[in-house]
């Protein structure tokens, strides 16, 4: 076997019940895999609990709180508390909500916690719509996007309104260490999540979570899209420590973001102007991300 | 105070009885408490809902896992729904059925009522023979029995809070008070002895233990990963990406499928560098 670029350790077990191909059942196993077994995962209502928790079986070799949808944030502010009472100061706290559950429902919740500045990970997976549902939009499906909430018919054109900036709200709460990640980068991904594990601190992952049935694109594609989100600056890979932005993957000349687009039915309806659109919003907060790691770099430490 | 936990199905009226139950404890003059287990609202699925009565206000805001008394509104429920898990000893079983109180299976110690309520209802125009509305019928059995609200109360509930047929309600709450069939009729329950010990609901208890690995999801895919080893570069991009952990090594580190496990969702085929996985069509 040649040498392996991430953990061999697997805490997450199969025969759990994410569809094929499912970016969300990845991310849960890359993330463990860095952590390891002393974590306790706080699960909100989401894909994640119908994929691992119908009872009596569970689908980690790490404990589970089950937590009502709103609730990840104190809830991981109250496991702290409690390990801490315990003794228990090497555990890994680790908050694991869906975008719904984290830039709608959950947020205040998400806002206090880190504003208590709670030593632990919230995890936000990112499949852009509530998902486990049945598709309804979310703060984070993007623009232009189908789903079952934002139809395309006649005057109807996918959801009306852009994607939210998780990472800038959770930014304006300086973090002691915010990353975006994404498992079709492995090796990135776990030296985030290893980097993360290593901090005391309120700390944010936002993982890139490709849904094939949402999304509707075959289950074998996850990682190439996941890819081409990335290479085209869709979803840039970056973490910010101490206030301060690193890039950590660069690409000489981003990818059209017409790749990334036509590769899944939720943009099909696209017009060549939306593609334009989008390709010109990308751009922008391209240059912005760039812009913004210069001047950090340039700042006295 | 007294813990009373419904069963029934979507369309009995079970949510009802235990608001009923509630506004008649309150005519009583006392404190009480009802709501519905939030779960799968459809018709004919089971439901249930709760009651608590008290003389001082109720503050716990918990479904009732040891109820004093369990109600069955539909005797069907018994072979499929175990209505009796975490009853206290010296607790009542009411159960809406033709059959005598002494054939129904309790824990020992539970007292048992019967009333055959479906009969009452229909004798009074209350529902359709498939689906007969029996709450109200079922509420005046429990008044005799358990002594917990006044037959009086019960029916003022009735004519308050009940949409349709209020007089039919009260004559069949009348008549469920007069033939239900228990041992000691209009005995008042005796409390639990402080510090005696709850019985648990049967089954494993509120930690999931049981691995997921138990689910074998081999029947989820239509098309079946097969490595071509003489290709294979043991680069184990397949092991990395695959979403469902269905990737292990053999000794010579090759990788290797778990069949029981792989969802055939193909991602493995894709990612491996030199195309050495082919996707098969799926004979198991
Ligand atoms: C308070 C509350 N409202 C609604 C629901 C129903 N619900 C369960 S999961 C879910 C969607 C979750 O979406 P997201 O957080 O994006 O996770 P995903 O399912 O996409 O993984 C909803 C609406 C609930 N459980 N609790
Ligand atoms: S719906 Fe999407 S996120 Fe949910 S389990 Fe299926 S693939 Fe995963
Ligand atoms: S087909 Fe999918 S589930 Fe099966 S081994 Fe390959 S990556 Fe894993
Ligand atoms: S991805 Fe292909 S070459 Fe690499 S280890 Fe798997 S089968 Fe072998
Ligand atoms: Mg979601």
């Amino acid at each position: 076997m040649a040498k392996l670029t991430i953990p061999s350790q697997e805490l997450m077990y199969s025969g759990h019940a994410a569809c094929p191909g499912c970016g969300g059942a990845l991310a849960m196993r890359l993330l463990l895999k860095g952590l390891g077994p002393r974590t306790i995962v706080s699960l909100p209502a989401c894909c994640w609990t119908v994929i691992g928790t119908p009872y009596p079986t569970t689908a980690l070799r790490v404990g589970i709180l089950d937590n009502p949808f709103e609730a990840t944030g104190a809830s991981i502010s109250g496991l702290r508390a409690a390990a801490d009472v315990l003794g228990m100061k090497d555990v890994n706290i680790v908050g694991f909500a869906g975008d719904g559950g984290t830039a709608d429902i959950g947020l205040q919740a998400l806002s206090g916690m880190l504003e208590r500045r709670t030593n632990a990970i919230y995890v936000m997976y990112d499949n852009e719509a509530y998902m486990n549902t049945g598709i309804q939009r979310s703060g984070e499906t993007p623009w232009g996007a189908w789903t079952t909430t934002t139809p395309v018919s006649g005057d109807l054109h996918g959801k009306p309104e852009p994607k939210k900036d998780m990472m800038g709200i959770v930014l304006a709460h300086r973090p002691a260490y915010a990353a975006t990640l994404n498992p079709a980068y492995p090796e990135d991904f776990d030296r985030k999540v290893e980097r993360a594990r290593d901090i005391v601190g309120p700390r944010f992952l936002h993982i890139f979570a490709p849904c094939p049935p949402g999304w509707k694109f075959d289950s074998s594609e996850t990682i190439a899209l996941g890819r081409l989100a990335t290479d085209t600056g869709v979803f840039p890979l970056y973490e910010v420590v101490d206030g301060r932005l690193a890039i950590t993957r660069k690409t000489g000349a981003l990818k059209p973001v017409e790749e990334y687009l036509h590769a899944q039915g939720r943009f099909h309806h696209f017009t060549p102007e939306d593609v334009a659109k989008i390709q010109a919003q990308v751009r922008e907060s391209w240059d912005r991300l760039v812009q913004r790691e210069r001047e950090d770099l340039s700042r006295p430490h | 105070m007294i813990e009373i936990r419904f069963h029934g199905r979507g369309g009995q009226g079970a949510v009802l009885a235990s608001e009923l139950l509630a506004q008649a404890a309150f005519l009583d003059g006392k404190s009480p408490q009802s709501f519905p287990f939030f779960g799968v609202e459809r018709r004919g699925a089971p439901v249930t809902a709760y009651t608590r009565i008290d003389d001082r206000p109720v503050r716990l805001r918990t479904s009732i896992p040891n109820p004093d008394v369990v109600v069955v509104l539909d005797p069907g429920l018994l072979g499929t729904t175990r209505v009796t898990d975490g009853i206290r000893p010296h607790g009542l079983l009411l159960v809406n059925t033709p059959k005598s109180s002494e054939e129904l299976e309790a824990p020992d110690g539970v007292r048992r009522a019967a009333v055959d309520a479906t009969k009452i209802a229909l004798s009074h125009g209350l529902g359709t023979p498939m689906m007969p509305i029996v709450n109200t019928a079922v509420l005046g059995a429990l008044a005799r029995a358990t002594g917990v609200v006044s037959l009086e109360a019960l029916s003022r509930a009735i004519e308050q809070f009940v949409p349709r047929s209020p007089v039919e309600n009260r004559l069949a709450a009348r008549d469920g008070y007069t033939t239900v069939r228990t041992v000691e009729v209009g005995a008042l329950l005796s409390p639990l002895p402080v510090g005696a010990p709850v019985p648990r609901p049967s089954g494993e208890g509120p930690i999931a233990v049981v691995p997921s690995e138990t689910i074998h999801t081999a029947a989820w895919r239509t098309f079946t990963p097969k490595i071509h080893l003489e290709r294979c570069t043991k680069c184990n991009f397949c092991w990395k990406f695959c979403p469902d952990d269905a990737i292990e090594f053999d000794p010579q580190g090759f990788p290797r499928i778990r069949l029981a496990y792989c969802k055939g969702c193909g991602i493995c085929a894709a990612e491996c560098p030199p195309k050495t996985i082919e996707m098969l069509e799926t004979l198991a």
